[in-house]
């Protein structure tokens, strides 16, 4: 059944509710789209507004299940951090897509979730990833993302990585980024690794954090390069 | 702050019953101290102490929130 179905309530929560006591099934077995959050109003009196909902079912098959078992488990865990940080008004929509969990916070305009360079953001995923794979056989890979983060993380990274790469061929000598995790290391390298006129490595000791150095590729001075 | 780093700390661990935290309010620094089983402890801190750091860092964020700071400290 792919039809979506929408839903009126006070809150998003009780529209939610409303939905599974209505379809006779679990929250992890439907796709929620909010379409309206809806507010109290003053006093709960003037000007409240429904939130408003529409949902899909999911339909299960015993391949997916083992993902959406997972998938289940990581956005439980994540809803419960939210409510706890507290972040009200945020709600948590959960995909598998290219055989991983992505869950998706929406409301929260601040960017306190994110934080700088997506600190924040990359700490509720590696917690949540931990957790969610302690009680599973297979492993799953949880991607949190909030306010389009990552996407705009990667067009940001790939934009500095062209240019770095410019800079590198223009004046001859290697060009070193800041400290990158691995899943930003690995949007550098495949952003130039098309350019044949440059090769890319990274450089650090050990921990997640290293630099990528970018090397012209008819660079070959014998003083040690700098870092 | 407490339930917070409790909740997180009993699902990373095998023995959650032995989870403990205490929170020792100061007027803008709180100081979160979280206590598990011995054999727990590697799970909290983790590989080069990652868990701990991002355990710090939703911490960290959740205090600014509240316009407070909060640290987090593992007894061993």
């Amino acid at each position: 059944m792919t039809q979506a179905i929408e839903f009126q309530a006070k809150n998003t929560e009780e529209a939610i509710q409303l939905a599974c006591s209505e379809l006779h099934v679990s929250t992890d077995e439907m796709e929620i789209e909010i379409i309206e959050p809806g507010s109290a109003g003053i006093f709960g009196l003037v000007g409240g507004k429904k939130a408003k909902i529409r949902v899909k079912l999911i339909q299960k098959t015993s391949e997916t299940h083992h993902a959406d078992y997972g998938l289940a488990i990581a956005k439980e865990t994540l809803e419960k951090i939210l409510e706890l940080i507290p972040m009200e008004d945020t709600t948590v929509k959960a995909d598998i897509a290219g055989g991983r969990a992505v869950l998706t916070i929406e409301g929260d305009s601040s960017g306190l979730l994110i934080g700088r360079k997506g600190k924040t953001l990359d700490a509720i995923q590696f917690i949540v990833n931990r957790i969610a794979n302690k009680n599973l056989e297979k492993r799953i890979h949880v991607v949190i993302d909030s306010e389009n983060y990552r996407q705009r993380r990667r067009d940001s990274l790939i934009q500095t990585s062209l240019k770095m790469g410019d800079k590198a061929k223009k004046i001859g000598r290697p060009v070193t980024t800041n400290l990158l995790n691995p899943h930003d290391r690995r949007i550098v390298h495949l952003a130039l690794r098309e350019d044949e006129e440059l090769n890319t490595k990274s450089i650090g000791k050990d921990g997640t954090l290293k630099k990528v150095i970018i090397t012209p590729r008819r660079f070959n001075d014998q003083r040690p390069s700098r870092i | 702050m407490k339930e917070l780093i409790a909740y997180i700390a009993k699902a990373l661990v095998d023995k959650p019953e032995e989870v403990g935290v205490t929170e020792i309010e100061g007027e803008q620094t709180s100081v979160i101290e979280l206590k598990v089983a011995k054999e727990d402890l590697g799970k909290v801190i983790g590989k080069q102490g990652r868990t701990a750091r991002a355990m710090r860092t939703i911490l960290s964020a959740a205090s600014t929130k509240i316009n407070k700071r909060s640290v987090l400290e593992i007894l061993e």
